[in-house]
């Protein structure tokens, strides 16, 4: 199908979820803030649970409350991430077919996305990630080379930097929000921190195709 | 000058204290704030083990546990030996040892540890319940399941291992089996407003009317526990909202059904506002 672009802190946000909470099954939603059509831009994430995530209520709640801050932020819901808490398997769980499935059902195009937690050693050359899009009825494997990481390379440093520093404490899921509500979901001081980081974009230096990971 | 050195060895001592008092908080607490033990633990272990007296073990224990979990392999060794020399042929240190081959990954040998723990002791408990983590780490779910309720029929007050058989049903979709877990922990634990919470919330997950009123019902109860539940409030509010909703519902169940949807929203507004209020002080 369609080309799936990732952003930097759609991935940095996701692969710190998966860090904080190395113990736990973790999941999220994959946004874009560009139009419908053409290649899908995931262009930010919010992380959601690391606590039973096949239970419906939170699930539910969690969907609705970021489907109405996405209207007011002129952003979608295109597809939804998950780490699994036992490393030695990545495919999809019943429950993430379930959130996936219910996301295909407003945007035709979403990705489901498995973090692969076997391949996150530090010296990790291509993203430890796995896309899923849905043909017919089912979700089948993306071929690798329509998946992209601009400045994939910068966009690793800058994971590694913030789980070096302990700022990836800072992230905070809908669950962390609602142990205590005065904790942002929408993870706007982690954004900024990442912003920060992040070096002036340069179009054509470090894009990692999954296919074809860039090697210096 | 003197004076200066006092002051010094002063504030080593209260340094000194304040780790020591850390981790047995953490201790008590059971808390797996893993990289902070290590962190403390290590200096702790490395600079002032003269002063530690006996607490020097399960200082070391502690440690060692913490750093399996943080890969830290060098110092769970260094743990574990000086564990080995003072207690050598305690069946608690065996089962750290099993541990710290569970962390290498070598599942069969750790199984062969926890197995001789339990020949020599049938009713050694965490050997046990080590076998079954083994089962879970190996994505073994359904076998992990089974030990654990032949676990449970022996041994049917331990709570952590109702709680942990929840969870793997949970994971397995099988709610009504999770619910029945989690009405095990409700009974013996009537005040504890995170068991009701979990309850109805997997009642709510099971659907249909009968299960939503009861999960409207638990997630009541759980607020009465402790009015500060958060998933409680967001629970009854959708809980109640969907039961207004059913065209199975007659109008006095509607009305009271709405009017416990209304008061739950009124609560949840009320907490935003006053965390935002604490926000910007």
């Amino acid at each position: 199908m369609g080309e799936v672009e990732l952003s930097c802190l759609a991935y940095v946000k996701m692969y710190l979820h998966a860090c904080l909470f190395p113990r736990c099954s973790v999941n999220g939603l994959l946004l874009s803030s560009s139009p419908a059509g053409g290649a899908v831009c995931v262009t930010d994430c919010v992380p959601l649970l690391h606590t039973h995530l096949p239970l419906a209520p939170i699930t539910q709640l969690a969907l609705t409350q970021v489907d109405v801050w996405c209207a007011q932020t002129q952003q979608r819901i295109v597809g939804y991430y998950q780490a699994n808490a036992c490393v030695s398997d990545s495919s999809p769980t019943p429950c993430a077919l379930k959130i996936a499935d219910k996301i295909a059902e407003q945007c035709n195009n979403a990705v489901l996305l498995m973090i692969d937690g076997g391949k996150m050693s530090p010296d990790y050359r291509v993203p430890p990630i796995v896309m899923y899009e849905r043909k017919d009825t089912r979700w089948t494997l993306k071929d690798k080379h329509t998946i992209m990481l601009r400045q994939w390379e910068e966009t690793r440093d800058i994971a590694s930097q913030l789980l070096d520093s302990g700022d990836h404490s800072l992230l905070v899921d809908f669950d962390s929000h609602l142990d205590d509500i005065t904790r942002d979901w929408t993870n706007q001081k982690l954004n900024a921190k990442i912003a920060e980081l992040a070096s002036p974009a340069n179009d054509n230096l470090g894009v990692c195709q999954l296919g074809n990971p860039v090697l210096r | 000058t003197p004076v200066q050195t006092d002051w010094r060895v002063n504030v080593l001592i209260i340094v000194f204290t304040e780790m020591r008092d850390k981790l047995r908080k953490w201790r008590e607490d059971n808390h797996r704030n893993s990289e902070q033990i290590v962190d403390v633990g290590e200096e702790l272990i490395n600079e002032h083990a003269s002063k530690l007296g006996d607490d020097i073990w399960i200082i070391y224990e502690q440690v060692m546990i913490a750093a399996l979990d943080c890969s830290r392999d060098d110092l769970a060794w260094t743990c574990l030996q000086e564990l080995k020399r003072q207690f050598p042929g305690s069946q608690r240190v065996k089962r750290l040892a099993g541990m710290r081959l569970e962390a290498l990954e070598k599942y069969e040998d750790a199984s062969k540890q926890y197995d001789s723990i339990l020949q020599d002791d049938p009713t050694n408990t965490a050997a046990r319940k080590r076998k079954i983590s083994i089962l879970k780490a190996q994505g073994k779910s359904a076998e992990a399941i089974r030990e654990l309720n032949e676990y449970l029929e022996q041994f049917v007050g331990d709570q952590e291992a109702w709680h942990e058989l929840s969870e793997l049903y949970i994971n397995e979709h099988d709610y009504g089996k999770a619910a029945f877990c989690l009405e095990e922990l409700m009974m013996t634990n009537p005040h504890n407003h995170l068991y009701c919470e979990q309850y109805a919330e997997v009642k709510y997950t099971q659907g249909g009317l009968e299960n939503l009123e009861l999960s409207r019902k638990y997630f009541a109860q759980a607020l009465k526990l402790n009015n500060r539940n958060m998933r409680a409030l967001f629970g009854l509010y959708m809980s109640a909202s969907h039961i207004a909703a059913s065209p199975k519902v007659n109008a006095t169940v509607k009305k009271a059904n709405v009017k416990y949807a209304t008061w739950a929203t009124n609560q949840i507004n009320r907490a935003y506002q006053v965390s935002y209020a604490r926000c910007l002080l």
